[in-house]
């Protein structure tokens, strides 16, 4: 197995700055009370272990419950199945169209989507899958779809909206690749949602998949007041064991399992400049106030260690 | 298939216990008259030393000191035909040559020589990566590959010439070279510095080498006995990036863990800095190149194709290249 590590100067500026995230935060929040008033499906187990889920705290009066097992945090009350659908497909148009993704197209797509295709691309190359078909599962419309179709490295690029129960085109056993880009974050079934995914891939297919993650720095640090927690982009945020768990249990073997993020550092540091009241620990707080090259040896660190909240696995069918 | 191994030392073992794990090898059997049995933990695998079985056998590994290498292998291909010959392939390029004719005189032989660097999960993730794997032509590689002695350096038999045939060039710096001529094809050799300063055993203990591809890309060797830490790093310069090799994984850990840098060429207005491009850097856990050195030979042999990696071609163009590193700076040693 191999992990890996990013070395790459870009700021949250330039990507996801806080008060973008806060204008987004709120129509999210909004929207998803308003779906869950057509009714709600409660999750009182963890979908990774079964255990029940014990209360974690509540993100503007929405209550994620925490697996006892491997830590991973699930949103409790999910609307039903055509609300959710309406919701997901209702945000990424707001984020497509009045968000971040508007404002900074040009530096998203420079520093989040063409790394991402190079991630792929380098896999695939490394893996001798020649003119693969690949099943992006996403919400669409996706900046990666577009980037993919340049790639001569691939041969058809077949969108599954994931809120459809299958693929259209390719299914089943039909797929070289399939890419979750933080896709199974949203899923209110993320069990049934990869089996799915599983079943749509060839043998011996390939699984990409991103995540951001409830063991990672950021999220340890802020807890229920780390904005980027928020419904429905963050309905699960997984721990690293937890993710990897639930990707053994469907069926996948790793090829890579890293935690490569650049930012952990940094959203802390603007949360504590946003947010007053967010206490640190002493130790935290001789951490963060450290100067830029300490700072940047901390958010190695954490890659290294895969306690970075972003997390990148390669996996295989098996 | 029935597996006879030449020499139950080091590679001896790792050849003999990864034979052991093949589905298609019946019996492996380890020749090694120097060995006592009641000390030899592999006693029940040694053959008794009498005359050699060859019949029982269908593949040979030589895996002995350099001085009987080439005659081992002389002898598996003219009664198996089928001979995995540790590197280097011969103490000199003229003991080689007598290989290549026992080689023509059995065409349906196999002979592969061990490179298993060739094998390692950074080295296979980078050959993938050049050329048209994205990173364009190779305009440049830089490796360095040494060790530190140690205490028993100058007793050790690959220390003395006229059982190894030559220092530290022939037993480590032929990794690297094979490597450069497996990313760039056949080199040619433009100068070179021996040096035998610290461990004065009459071979060299370092080594600087400069070679040239075909096409003119500049190619550097810095092998050595004398690197207090060992070290594997190995750079390779491309048209739209880089690739930087560092550490290799092994029995012991003592290179380090077996990393592959890779950058992709960004300037002023693709990057915040100039010179300061996003790089990724993968760790391997794994080192299968054993396992997948063997598995090529004995495919080879049992698919009755030539391998992909090893061939006489590239021994010979090895032990060339380092014949005339030997016959430019001799006098210095």
């Amino acid at each position: 197995m191999q992990s890996i590590q990013t070395c790459f100067n870009f700021d949250l500026s330039k990507v996801k700055p806080l008060e973008e995230v806060l204008k987004y935060r709120t129509f999210c929040l909004e929207a998803v009370r308003q779906s869950c008033r057509g009714g709600t499906i409660r999750r009182n187990h963890s979908p990774v272990s079964g255990a029940r889920l014990l209360s974690w705290g509540t993100v503007d009066g929405l209550e994620y419950g925490i697996c006892p097992k491997t830590g991973s945090l699930f949103l409790t009350e999910i609307p039903a199945p055509a609300a959710w659908a309406s919701l997901l497909d209702k945000v990424n148009r707001y984020r497509n169209e009045q968000a971040f993704d508007v404002h900074l197209k040009q530096s998203r797509l420079t520093s989040v989507y063409e790394p991402k295709k190079a991630w792929i691309e380098d896999t695939l190359r490394w893996h001798h899958l020649e003119r693969p078909k690949v099943l992006e599962v996403t919400t669409p419309p996706s900046e990666l779809t577009a980037l993919l179709q340049t790639s001569p490295l691939v041969e058809e690029v077949v969108v599954w909206n994931e809120t459809n129960p299958r693929p259209e085109g390719l299914w089943p056993e039909a797929a070289d690749a399939a890419i979750l880009l933080e896709s199974l974050d949203r899923s209110g079934d993320p069990a049934a949602f990869l089996k799915r995914v599983h079943e749509s891939l060839k043998p011996g297919g390939l699984l990409f998949l991103t995540a951001l993650l409830a063991s990672g720095f950021d999220m340890k640090v802020l807890g229920t007041k780390n904005l980027y927690l928020c419904p429905p982009d963050r309905t699960n945020c997984f721990s690293l064991n937890g993710l990897t768990q639930l990707l053994a249990q469907s069926g996948f073997t790793f090829i890579e399992v890293s935690t490569p993020g650049i930012l952990d550092v940094e959203i802390v540091r603007a949360h504590c400049l946003q947010d007053p009241s967010i206490r640190l620990s002493p130790f935290e707080t001789t951490l963060l106030d450290a100067d830029p090259e300490k700072l940047s040896a901390l958010q190695i660190f954490l890659q290294q260690s895969n306690v970075s909240s972003f997390a990148r696995v390669v996996a295989k069918k098996n | 298939m029935r597996c006879l191994v030449f020499g139950c030392g080091y590679m001896g073992k790792i050849r003999a216990a990864v034979l052991k794990n093949h589905p298609d090898v019946t019996q492996v059997k380890i020749y090694d008259p120097y060995v006592n049995p009641d000390r030899e933990p592999m006693a029940p695998d040694l053959l008794v030393p009498s005359e050699i079985p060859w019949k029982d056998f269908d593949a040979v590994f030589v895996c002995t000191p350099n001085n009987v290498s080439a005659k081992l292998a002389i002898e598996g291909l003219k009664n198996c035909g089928h001979v995995f010959c540790e590197k280097p392939p011969a103490r000199n390029y003229e003991e080689l040559c007598a290989v290549r004719e026992a080689a023509r005189a059995r065409p349906d032989h196999t002979l592969v020589f061990g490179f298993n660097h060739r094998y390692h999960p950074l080295v296979q993730a980078a050959k993938d990566l050049v050329g048209e794997g994205g990173l364009g032509e190779v305009l440049y590689l830089r490796g360095t590959y040494g060790k530190s002695g140690g205490k028993n350096y100058r007793q050790s038999w690959r220390n003395q010439k006229e059982i190894s045939g030559g220092g530290i060039l022939l037993d480590q710096g032929i990794h690297m070279l094979d490597l450069f001529q497996y990313f760039l094809g056949p080199l040619k050799l433009v100068n070179s510095l021996l040096q035998d300063s610290f461990w004065k055993c009459g071979v060299e203990d370092n080594v600087f080498v400069l070679l040239r591809s075909a096409r003119g890309a500049p190619v550097f060797l810095h092998s050595s006995a004398t690197l207090w830490k060992h070290t594997f790093t190995f750079e390779i310069g491309c048209e739209k990036g880089y690739l930087k090799a560092n550490g290799l994984l092994s029995q012991t850990g003592s290179y380090g863990r077996e990393q592959l840098v890779i950058g992709r060429r960004q300037f002023e207005d693709e990057a915040l800095a100039l010179g300061n491009p996003r790089e990724e850097i993968v760790y391997f856990d794994r080192d299968d190149s054993w396992r997948l050195e063997v598995n090529e030979f004995l495919s080879a042999v049992k698919e009755k194709r030539k391998a992909t990696h090893g061939t006489l071609e590239e021994a010979l163009q090895v032990m060339a290249l380092i014949r005339d590193i030997y016959a430019i700076d001799s006098n210095l040693l």
